[in-house]
């Protein structure tokens, strides 16, 4: 802690130039980027393991709050990809540097050039979902979110017991290794260091324009607001039929991926290679930030590198599940389920078709 | 003109003066073109003879006056008051022990550097004519930046990776693997390429860019670190730095 501590108050008190606040804006954001990216994996991941869970999940994302983040989390992705691509530039041509500082610049510029049409494609939906689709009382609103969290407690639990395993096995790594490896002539050399710089760089590269299109897709065109509202998924081309009159948010995920074209799921593997992707960036991203704040202690930093890695394969776990397994319709009789709870928590009525559809099945 | 210092003062012998503290002087009569150790100077022998700093040569060569001065880490002994301003702020580099006042313990900063084998290697024996060992213009080209190094420690100590871990080998002892690594006649180059590989190496780099504009002899060290990261890449020092110079 002492040495994050030092490291944040003395950043802020040295006069570095642009180079050290785009590394201060590249950190928050990628660290931001990937603690969201674990909720995310493993909420979507409900839609097929929990559907009632995951029409929970996205009615709490429709809150005031969470709006806020998307927004932040937008920004934090369309810099993050910019800078990165800067510094990437810069590692591979070192002697371009004189630029960098110009470079710095342009990847501001060209983040807010990007994100003025993109925030105004989400602000678009956010104005629809409280002036049109529904009207829903803020108390209440506030009921659906606690109501969502509480719902969502074994998603804390899993973070807990992810900890206590990354604990357990740097304890045990600890007891095999013995303390020390940290200086003298290079003991943990094996060329690792190197791959996972090379990687960070190269994947962060294929990642600009996979993470760019799914946010179009799931922000802008189409936002979390119309999951459970759309009547299309778009990007299927309808051409599984369009979504009931009473869509949950669970038939919106199923569509697209239930979507082949010519005989390619091409949305689970589009979604596939993001998965593999933005986990192994993210979490070596992270272990970069954890393991320089706790390389004074061996046990911390270790513990660091194994909750990155367990958090890493955990995500890449459940994700993959989620991906492969076939999808059964049973899943949406689940999640109409809890959309009724929701809508009766929100205070508004069923609409007829999810009423009708509530006790046909019954 | 007038000119206030404000200067960062600790003394782990004194009680009372254990932790950090902050202390303002007052000198008149200053010129704009006078240099900021010169001040310091005049703070410790009119003012305050307990003040403590480290210099020697007092001209930019031997790089023992390196202290953080409003904000950036200088050399005292290069920049001038009018580089500066009326208010002027100092404070020892960051990320070394303080020892006292304006002066930290080098040691940590000295073992990274040895790290690397800053020394030259070629066990061939000497050429017939018992001289030099030549090499060509270009090639003496691609180290002459490095060659420039006085250790002050003004570029480690900047860097916020170095701030974080004191593990990190660090700028300034990259720079002198890199005087080394690019020399066409050393023969050790692979060697501290692995040195460098480490975990604590040249990857703790996160290319911020402090390092540069911190050095007061204008090295580009940040583009000798990535130098340095493309031939550990590469596996590799030939090939990586093109030199076009012909003196």
């Amino acid at each position: 802690m002492t040495s994050l501590v030092l490291t944040v108050r003395e950043t802020l008190r040295y006069r570095g130039a642009i180079g050290q606040w785009s590394w201060v804006l590249h950190r928050l954001t990628g660290v931001g980027v990937a603690l969201f990216l674990a909720l995310h994996v493993i909420d979507t991941s409900w839609a097929v393991f929990y559907p009632a869970l995951y029409v929970k999940a996205i009615a709490a994302y429709q809150s005031p709050l969470f709006t806020i983040g998307e927004f932040g989390l937008v920004f934090a992705v369309v810099y993050h990809a910019f800078n990165g691509i800067r510094i990437a530039i810069f590692d591979y041509k070192p002697e371009l540097w004189r630029h960098q500082a110009q470079a710095a610049v342009a990847v501001l510029v060209l983040t807010l050039l990007v994100l003025a049409p993109v925030f105004l494609g989400m602000a678009s939906h956010v104005v629809d979902f409280y002036f049109t689709e529904a009207a829903i009382a803020g108390e209440k609103m506030f009921d659906v979110v606690v109501f969502s969290i509480l719902e969502q407690l074994p998603f804390i639990a899993g973070f807990v017991a992810v900890l206590a395993a990354a604990i357990v096995l740097a304890a045990v790594y600890s007891l095999i290794r013995g303390e020390g490896g940290q200086r003298g002539k290079y003991p943990e050399a094996s060329g690792i260091e190197r791959f996972w710089w090379s990687f960070m760089r190269l994947s962060g590269i294929l990642i600009v324009p996979l993470v760019f299109g799914h946010l179009a897709l799931m922000h802008v065109v189409q936002g979390v607001f119309d999951i459970t509202a759309a009547q299309e998924v778009a990007g299927t081309m309808s051409s599984n039929g369009t979504i009931g009159a009473a869509p949950s948010a669970v038939e919106f995920v199923y569509h697209r991926w239930s979507y082949a074209a010519g005989g390619v799921f091409i949305w689970r593997v589009y979604d596939l290679f993001l998965l593999v992707l933005v986990t192994l960036h993210g979490f070596n991203g992270l272990r970069y930030v954890l393991t320089d704040y706790t390389s004074f202690n061996d046990f911390a930093r270790r513990t660091s590198v194994a909750l990155c890695t367990v958090m890493a394969a955990v995500l890449l776990a459940v994700g993959a599940a989620a991906l492969f397994v076939p999808l059964e319709k049973d899943i949406i009789d689940e999640a109409m389920a809890a959309t009724a709870e929701i809508y009766e928590l929100r205070g508004e009525e069923l609409p007829a078709e999810l009423e009708a559809y509530l006790s046909e099945d019954v | 003109m007038d000119v206030t210092f404000r200067i960062r003062r600790q003394n782990p012998d004194v009680p009372g003066q254990e932790r950090p503290y902050w202390q303002e002087f007052s000198l008149a009569d200053v010129d704009p073109t006078d240099r900021v150790l010169e001040m310091l100077h005049r703070i410790k022998w009119e003012q305050d003879g307990s003040l403590s700093l480290r210099r020697s040569c007092a001209h930019g060569v031997c790089g023992s006056d390196a202290m953080r001065i409003n904000g950036v880490n200088r050399l005292a002994c290069k920049i001038l008051v009018r580089d500066v301003g009326e208010k002027i702020q100092v404070e020892p580099i960051l990320g070394l022990p303080v020892v006292k006042d304006l002066i930290v313990d080098m040691e940590p900063f000295f073992d990274h550097y040895k790290q690397v084998m800053p020394f030259f290697v070629n066990n061939d024996p000497l050429p017939e004519d018992g001289r030099e060992r030549l090499q060509t213009q270009e090639d003496r080209e691609k180290f002459d930046d490095t060659t420039k190094c006085i250790l002050c420690a003004c570029c480690t100590t900047s860097c916020p990776s170095f701030w974080a871990n004191g593990h990190y080998v660090g700028p300034a002892a990259i720079v002198g693997a890199h005087r080394f690594i690019f020399d066409t006649r050393d023969q050790a180059g692979q060697e501290r390429l692995d040195i460098l590989s480490e975990p604590n190496g040249v990857w703790r780099c996160r290319t911020i860019f402090n390092c540069t504009p911190a050095c007061p002899r204008d090295i580009e060290v940040t583009k000798a670190i990535g130098e340095v990261k493309l031939a550990i890449r590469k596996g590799t020092n030939v090939g990586i730095i093109q030199t076009s110079a012909i003196h």
